[in-house]
């Protein structure tokens, strides 16, 4: 269907107006002007900043300069996180451009795993194409791929080449006709207000009766509190990829067409705002 | 079925030196909020033992990696993979430098981030989570 594939389109190149910033307290040589850059949803921090370090670099002793993090409002980002995960959840409604803060040292160990080069991400990106297959194909797709058709899937992320990386993709979504769907949905939901980093479980996209599960069977049956009664004002927005999708959405069409291309669902749920 | 050797359990907890993302994730914040609904009776007390419960582990070495002499665990559900694996190689005596690999399925690597407990709600069999550690990369 074109609208469909209009969908991938959209998701895969979708943008964040970000400004970085230098950390006031770092140790610069000049002033350091903000950098301003347009931010791929689907992909990782640590994969598109190298314009980013190299312009702070410019400014800085080498002595001064540790490994690159960043934070918003505080909070350090995760970079493990896709980047449009990160901001549904941290910044979906304040002003754009996002302003990210650029720090060089102090790693804050706690919150943040290190990213000392490339391969960590593309690890990473590949074990989460894994584990999501593991749930929806017993593995059984991803293990008939040869070790180039991984490769594919992550230069395609890592060059931003949307063919390249669906003519690879496009298997990881097919499934045998007669089940109607995947075995189990690869979805994430991700709290602000919980110091449990997200919720995954295993859920089924048709039921054992045929029933097709829409994205708010899903919530029912894994946070509830996400769905508010008919008598009480929306308190909750659930978000993937900037937009609140219709609770009557089929979970199997969103999986297919609005997951990362890590094959998940990294869905956001946010309080709606009070202004 | 062999006995959970509990004492060991306790002493994981202090050789670990409690990693702090770890610490994080087992303490009891909105957890009764997050439940979803059951049919049982919630509870604020179950709520919390809820959070607190361990869940079966079953560690298995792969190729010429060292095996542990005790390989069922019994670990709290909010443990990250991370701290697991350090207590591993703590346990096996590694070097510094050298690394340990964790795969889920024998398939793919958890982030170190991930909790044990969502991996055995999602991966577990027969009430445990098998887990394969090695000190080379296995599955890629």
């Amino acid at each position: 269907m074109a609208d469909d594939k209009d969908v991938l389109r959209d998701v895969w190149f979708g943008r964040i107006p970000t400004c970085f910033t230098l950390y006031q307290d770092e140790i610069t040589e000049r002033e350091a002007e903000p950098f301003y850059l347009l931010l791929p949803r689907v992909s990782f921090l640590t994969l598109v900043t190298d314009k980013v370090k190299k312009h702070f670099l410019k400014v800085m002793k080498a002595e001064d300069v540790e490994e690159m993090w960043f934070d918003f409002e505080g909070t350090p980002l995760k970079w493990h996180y896709p980047i449009g995960l990160l901001f549904d959840l941290h910044a979906s409604n304040t002003a754009l451009p996002w302003s990210i803060t650029v720090h060089f040292k102090n790693f804050p160990e706690r919150d943040l795993l290190h990213c000392p080069s490339n391969s960590v991400i593309e690890a990473h990106f590949m074990s989460s194409i894994k584990e999501a297959d593991a749930l929806k194909h017993k593995s059984q797709v991803i293990n008939d791929m040869q070790k180039k058709d991984h490769k594919q899937l992550w230069m395609g992320l890592q060059n931003d080449k949307f063919d390249q990386f669906w003519a690879m993709n496009r298997k990881l979504m097919e499934y045998p006709t007669e089940e109607g769907g995947f075995r189990y949905i690869p979805f994430r939901i991700y709290l602000t207000m919980s110091d449990r980093p997200f919720i995954q479980k295993l859920f089924r996209p048709i039921s054992s009766d045929g029933y097709t599960h829409t994205l708010g069977d899903l919530l029912k049956e894994v946070y509830p509190v996400a769905i508010s009664r008919d008598d009480e004002s929306k308190r909750y927005q659930v978000v993937i990829h900037g937009i609140e999708p219709l609770l009557e959405t089929p979970l199997q069409w969103l999986s297919e067409h609005l997951s990362h291309p890590d094959n998940f669902l990294h869905i956001s749920v946010i309080p709606v705002p009070s202004d | 079925m062999q006995r959970f050797p509990h004492n060991e359990c306790v002493s994981e907890s202090s050789a670990l030196g409690l990693l702090r993302m770890s610490d994080k994730a087992e303490s009891p914040t909105e957890t009764q909020k997050d439940e979803p609904s059951t049919p049982q009776q919630p509870t604020e007390d179950s709520g919390m033992a809820d959070d607190k419960k361990k869940i079966d582990v079953l560690l298995k070495a792969v190729g010429d990696t060292p095996i542990m002499k005790t390989k069922k665990w019994s670990v709290e559900k909010g443990r990250t993979v991370q701290s697991l694996s350090q207590f591993i190689s703590r346990f096996l005596k590694m070097e510094a430098n050298e690394q340990l690999f964790i795969y889920v399925n024998q398939s793919f690597s958890p982030s170190p981030d991930q909790e044990v407990g969502v991996l055995f709600q999602c991966f577990g069999s027969d009430g445990k989570l098998v887990l394969h550690y090695c000190k080379s990369q296995a599955w890629g």
